[in-house]
């Protein structure tokens, strides 16, 4: 059997409503200090009703801490995307405009431009003044701003499938290092809070009016967030020829689909019993080996509820489930940046050795029998598993393992 | 990647009738405007009234281009199903727009937001097909369909038994296409087949359509071709080295190749580019358009794939769409290269 | 059939894009989901707009409409029972 190439992450940069830098996530995390709060900074007619994971940081301010000219047109999406790319390359000591090696950029959103298209969208055609932001529209447009601005030209490509986005992203990055297209890479996700987002969950009646209860029996909906995080990842080998310490290692990933519906899940929630046992496949790793699940956890009535049963497929029973969370209740649903900010997640709790809380739990989903972790809990972490589902039936599992001294 | 991928069927619906089987472009279909809708084939010949009814075009024409690939390979379940489409479905983006910004704090429809969502076309290949697979969305403006293409090389290399459903698929949309005017982006008294050449004005024809295939690493009976190697670069001073060292890294130099496809699309400001890369790297070959009588639009090439491999298999490239006239003894292997406005360059490589 | 279920069929084949469908074809007492009609759950999001939109009737728990959308039949009674 052929041993596939060990995938170190060597860099993680995050933004999102608990902390700009990975640290500040990590503090907050540790702290049980949510970001959750009634809509503020965007422009909404639900502001002050919704609850949502805002980054207090208006545009002008990003641009200023980027050095990038107001003249130029850059989304918040790719704003935030910027910030915290730049901070995985600080991270893994990395420029790749100088580092002579094979580097790309996979990126997801689901936004996109949206957030400026949305208020431009009738302006557009009675004034010029913001006509510079007609390009920015496309999903990919922003992974090319981005890649411009880190020095990324090798390959560039953009995934969008809803929620599962980044994590789909961050195994396109692993899978591309093994089948030697890649050196490096950067990869990750990121979505702005936008009115068509808002809206959209709404419609869906699947918006909470409270602050979510994720696994709760009690739940009715998602609050959404805004956040972008991204991961560097490289052989191994790579990272031992230039010294640097690997944060974790990405050993295990998997994508299936539901093929159920195109918004809800299936009962038994096949689509993401297939992703968890594709990821430990891949892994070669046992259910008992896992140790903290980073759940989805959206705390919609239908995700919860299928990813519960699904967990319980696979590891077997309650009893034997490992400590899991979803840490939704901090971030909001970040939608595209969802599988990037809690792989980040997933990596300090390897780093520190500790499982994150689930927020606002008391009631565990009837017929299931199945409770998260509610406090800090330090425990000894091997292997974590990250779930990320999305419309359309896309079900993506991360697995990243310890790195070792 | 050395392992080609065989293709077993594919399927395209564009502007020209191209889902009529046998269709090589012996009749042109002639237009006087920008944008230019895809035809419509009787999608119901696939998709029940019941599932039809909610779906956008993009959805239809997928699912159809599809089903028109499964048959010819004669299949009807693949393991996994890869994607490209560099706007995803917009008409349901605007209408979702347009019904908040008319009524944001009301009842609002949840079907455009549903349907909006990029991936829905694969969404919805998956639920016909009840494929539980891999299934990626690539939305990666004029490379979307290179990057599922690549994918898809990579997925079955990890897969060897698999077979893949690949396409790419884009949709027109009405205040979208009023945004590229503002900008820059259409041609102005614009014609299909649009005008080649020298002097041609700037802007492109927009369009939208779709083209799937069937692959896999088995060469099955009747292959319509392989498809050997592709490669992307978002920016290039050097398109011509940017291919020769594709060709090079493959193996092979431009003396090798049989014909070209490239994606001239009438646009004055950027044609020059293939002008150049046909002169220094192809001037003795058959030079094959496709955009001309195709339209543009980011995922146009996966039906220029379409156009290699019909001419791979009936071994004669149709008048309409050769740019030089030249002609070659034998049609084995061709290399397609396209950009779109400067950008997202892409080069693939294919074989009888 | 009443004036309100002639028009609610009307509604139900526009706002749901049932082009085959004509009001004739649809009895007062069809079951809509399930076997029968075979609307899903996006349907009857779509029915709980309609329900605002037309008839000013609010439902705040999208399973309340599992009751109110079970036949055309039902949904008049309950739009005669609560419309503004």
């Amino acid at each position: 059997m052929i041993h596939p190439i060990p995938i170190a992450v060597t860099g993680m940069g995050a933004l999102s409503a608990i902390g700009c830098g990975v640290a500040e996530n990590f503090q907050s995390l540790v702290l049980s200090q949510h970001g959750i709060a009634p809509i503020r900074r965007l422009d909404t007619h639900h502001q002050g009703r919704l609850l949502a994971g805002e980054i207090l940081i208006e545009n002008d301010e990003l641009y200023d801490r980027l050095g990038i000219p107001p003249s130029e047109a850059y989304t918040r999406s790719t704003l935030l995307a910027l910030l915290a790319a730049r901070e995985a390359l600080d991270t893994a000591g990395i420029d790749p405009r100088y580092s002579g090696l094979r580097t790309g950029l996979i990126s997801a959103t689901t936004v996109g431009g949206m957030d400026a298209t949305e208020r431009y969208y009738d302006d557009y055609l009675v004034s010029d003044k913001h006509w510079s932001f007609i390009p920015t529209h496309p999903c990919g447009y922003a992974a090319e701003q981005l890649a411009r601005q880190l020095g990324i030209s090798h390959f560039v490509t953009t995934i969008s499938t809803a929620c599962s986005s980044a994590a789909n992203a961050i195994m396109l990055g692993a899978r591309m290092i093994r089948a030697g297209q890649l050196d490096r890479v950067v990869v990750g996700g990121t979505d702005c809070l936008s009115q068509f987002t808002i809206n959209g969950f709404n419609s869906l009646m699947i918006y909470s009016d409270g602050h979510c209860l994720p696994f709760d029996d009690r739940r009715n909906g998602l609050n959404l967030g805004e956040a972008a995080a991204y991961l560097v990842l490289e052989s191994a080998e790579l990272a031992r020829q230039r010294s640097k310490t690997p944060l974790a290692y990405l050993t295990g990933y998997g994508n299936a689909n539901d093929a159920f519906h195109q918004t809800a899940s299936s009962d038994n929630g096949e689509g993401a019993y297939l992703a968890m046992k594709q990821a430990l496949e891949v892994a070669g790793l046992r259910t008992a080996d896992i140790d903290y699940i980073n759940a989805h956890g959206t705390a919609t009535p239908n995700n919860d509820l299928a990813e519960g049963s699904a967990l319980l497929r696979i590891f077997g029973s309650s009893g034997t489930l490992p400590a899991f969370s979803s840490t939704k209740a901090f971030t909001g649903h970040t939608l595209a940046a969802a599988g990037a900010i809690e792989a980040v997640y997933s990596v300090l709790a390897l780093q520190h050795q500790v499982v994150f809380p689930n927020l606002n739990f008391s009631e565990p989903i009837a017929g299931l029998g199945i409770a998260p972790q509610t406090s800090l809990r330090t425990k000894k972490i091997n292997h974590v598993l990250s779930n990320s589902f999305g419309f359309g039936g896309n079900c993506s599992t991360l697995l990243f393992s310890i790195a070792h001294d | 990647m050395t392992k080609p991928l065989y293709i077993h069927g594919s399927g395209c619906v564009s502007i020209q009738p191209t889902f009529e089987p046998g269709y090589l472009f012996e009749t042109i279909q002639s237009y006087a405007q920008n944008p230019v809708p895809a035809l419509d084939p009787d999608y119901k010949t696939f998709i029940p009234a019941m599932q039809l009814r909610r779906m956008n075009k993009s959805m239809r024409m997928a699912i159809f281009a599809s089903k028109q690939a499964l048959q010819q390979a004669n299949i009807t379940a693949v393991d996994a199903v890869i994607t490209g489409s560099g706007l995803g479905c917009l008409r349901d983006s605007e209408r979702f727009v347009e019904n908040l910004r008319a009524d944001e704090g009301q009842s609002l429809n949840p079907t455009p937001f549903i349907q909006s969502t990029h991936n829905m076309a694969a969404a919805a290949l998956a639920l016909t097909l009840d494929c539980k697979g891999y299934n990626m969305t690539y939305v990666n403006n004029a490379n979307s369909f290179e990057s599922a293409l690549l994918d898809t090389m990579i997925y079955l290399m990890e897969h060897p038994s698999a077979t893949v459903l690949l396409g790419g698929v884009d949709e027109l949309g009405e205040r979208t296409t009023q945004f590229w005017n503002i900008a820059g982006y259409l041609k102005k008294d614009a014609v299909i087949p649009t005008a080649l050449g020298e002097d041609t004005t700037a802007g492109e024809v927009a369009a939208e359509g779709t083209a799937f295939f069937v692959a896999s690493h088995q060469p099955g009976a009747h292959p319509l071709g392989k498809i050997l190697a592709v490669e992307t670069r978002v920016e290039t001073d050097n398109p011509e080295a940017f291919i020769r060292d594709f060709l090079q890294r493959n193996g092979l130099d431009t003396t090798e190749v049989d014909a070209v496809i490239l994606g001239e699309n009438g646009d004055g400001r950027y044609d020059n580019i293939y002008r150049t890369v046909g002169s220094s790297l192809f001037a003795n070959i058959p030079q094959i358009g496709f955009k001309h009588v195709l339209g543009e639009y980011d995922t146009v090439v996966s039906t220029a794939l379409f156009v290699a491999f019909e001419i791979l298999r009936q071994q004669r490239i149709p008048q309409s769409l050769l740019l030089n006239g030249l002609t070659s003894r034998t049609l084995q292997r061709i290399v397609i290269y396209t950009q779109r406005r400067g950008t997202n360059h892409s080069v693939i490589l294919v074989e009888r | 059939m009443s004036e309100l279920t002639q028009e609610l069929k009307a509604k139900i084949i526009t706002q749901l894009n049932l082009e085959d469908l004509t009001v004739e074809d649809l009895e007062d007492t069809t079951p809509l989901f399930g076997d029968g009609l075979g609307l899903d759950s996006i349907d009857a999001l779509e029915l709980i707009v309609m329900l605002d939109k037309s008839y000013g009737i609010k439902l705040s728990d999208p399973k309340e409409g599992r009751k109110v959308f079970e036949t055309v039949q039902t949904m008049a009674d309950f739009i005669e029972a609560n419309r503004k």
